[in-house]
């Protein structure tokens, strides 16, 4: 970024570090470099030692892949969680999302990515080994689905069935509907249309 | 002088997706009149945005699109068709997303190539019908003559002598088959059996349906694969993603689409 030579190095490069930072442009980066010159110092502190613990002491899960500070996972060794149903998410941003709207009570497992044909990520560059790994022992009857509904989600999803069917695990897809609060009016047909296979009793 | 009009209209299908910052995508679509283009669709990856699910690859819609500085912006979105049997199996979604691709490198932005947009609905709407993944290779064979790389099949690639019906090597250098008194002259390519080299010739002549009737059998579909993919490469300079993918798919256990217990052509 283009700061103005009279900008002290210090701060041009926290501009410059928050600049990289998703969503934030260069006005924003500014605002917040200049606010923490402004803020106490124990509190430009912390922020600085949250980062650095971030990185330090968060790593991936080696049974589920999640991001934890515990290896295993807090979800991995929660012994009130099921064991036989695991619940297959793209990223361990997903995780929360679950959990959040609740209902369920099995493990998890992360696939750091999806499969996208259309950019060359194949199914080495994701976490789907561990997957079946984890199968292996017969413990686990039930995998879901938990891709995204857009095209490499469906791929992800149809991939991993065709790979471990054959293993004897059920494998089943989140519902695709109508998300709360939709238009019908602007509805996609294929959600439309999967909305109506899916309907229920009132 | 009349201003130029701001917004326009295309129909087309999309080809791929590209995220940008937050919650943007930009999509490159092959559309009718304008040919292949990007442009970027905002808010689209949030969950209220109302034209998500219209902009998904492997899509055909109608687009309503506003001339941008930079970049164009789609202003709305309404689907034709979302080819669902394309994308709810594995082996389809895996051969569309392949031509799809194919598109999107043998074409330039802006320059509509007669009858590439026909193709490529012919090809999507064949497989959403239940065709083979066979078609593939029909796709490949006219989508070569429509760029302006017409395979010699009839004649000698370098010397044009008309060919007999006879194992013949497929060279991607000399954009065709080439006969024995020229092979030595010819680098790479592959030898190809008598019925691929006919399956060829039909596939550059016949029509879409007619060609997805002949349904390959695995075999001579993957002996045409190969020595396809290597005038593909030879012409593009390049690997597509999309084949590493097909091959991912077909290392999987079944279920494949069924060959026919009598794939044999004419």
């Amino acid at each position: 970024m283009a700061e103005g030579a009279g900008t002290p190095e210090p701060i041009a490069r926290l501009i410059e570090a928050f600049h990289r930072l998703p969503g934030i442009g260069p006005k924003s980066a500014q605002r917040l470099a200049y606010h923490i010159l402004r803020v106490p110092p124990q509190e430009a502190e912390a922020l600085a030692s949250a980062i650095r613990d971030v990185k330090e002491r968060i790593r991936f899960c080696s049974i589920c892949l999640n991001i934890t500070d515990t290896d295993p996972c807090a979800y991995c060794t929660d012994s009130r969680r099921d064991p036989s149903a695991i619940c297959v998410v793209e990223q361990a941003l997903d995780i929360t999302a679950v959990e959040r709207a609740g209902g369920f009570r099995g493990r998890y497992h992360v696939l750091h990515g999806v499969l996208n044909p259309i950019d060359g990520v194949g199914p080495e560059d994701l976490h789907i080994k561990e997957l079946v790994t984890r199968l292996a022992d017969g413990e686990v009857k039930e995998v879901i689905m938990a891709t995204n509904s857009s095209l490499e989600g469906e791929a992800t999803a149809m991939y991993i069935h065709r790979l471990v069917g054959p293993l004897g695990v059920k494998v089943t897809r989140l519902a695709r509907g109508l998300p709360s609060g939709a238009d019908l009016e602007y509805t996609d047909d294929l959600t439309l249309s999967r909305a109506f296979e899916g309907r229920q009793e009132i | 002088m009349a201003e130029r009009p701001r917004t326009y209209t295309a129909e087309g299908v999309i080809l791929r997706r590209r995220n940008i910052g937050e919650a943007d995508s930009i999509f490159t679509v092959y559309s009718d009149r304008e040919g292949k283009f990007d442009a970027v669709a905002r808010g689209v990856r949030k969950t209220r945005s109302k034209m998500r699910g219209h902009l998904e690859p492997l899509t055909r819609s109608r687009f309503l699109i506003a001339k941008g500085r930079s970049l164009d912006v789609f202003a709305q979105a309404e689907t034709v068709h979302h080819y669902r049997a394309v994308r709810e199996d594995l082996d389809r979604a895996a051969t569309a997303v392949y031509c799809a691709e194919l598109v999107d490198r043998f074409t330039a932005e802006r320059a509509p190539q007669e009858g590439l947009y026909s193709l490529l609905l012919g090809i999507l709407d064949a497989l959403e019908d239940g065709c083979g993944i066979t078609v593939a290779r029909y796709f490949e064979v006219q989508l070569l003559a429509l760029s302006g790389y017409d395979l010699a099949l009839d004649a000698c690639a370098l010397c044009t002598t008309p060919l007999a019906a006879e194992d013949t090597l497929l060279s991607p250098s000399a954009g065709g088959l080439v006969c024995r008194l020229c092979r030595p002259q010819a680098e790479g390519g592959r030898i190809l059996g008598v019925r691929a080299v006919k399956v060829l010739r039909y596939a550059r002549r016949a029509t879409l349906d007619a060609f997805a009737a002949l349904n390959l059998d695995p075999d001579l579909d993957a002996e045409l694969r190969t020595a396809l993919a290597l005038v593909i490469r030879h012409t593009l300079e390049r690997d597509l993603a999309a084949t590493r993918f097909l091959e991912d798919v077909r290392r999987l256990p079944g279920p494949h689409p069924a060959p026919s217990p009598d794939g044999r052509v004419e």
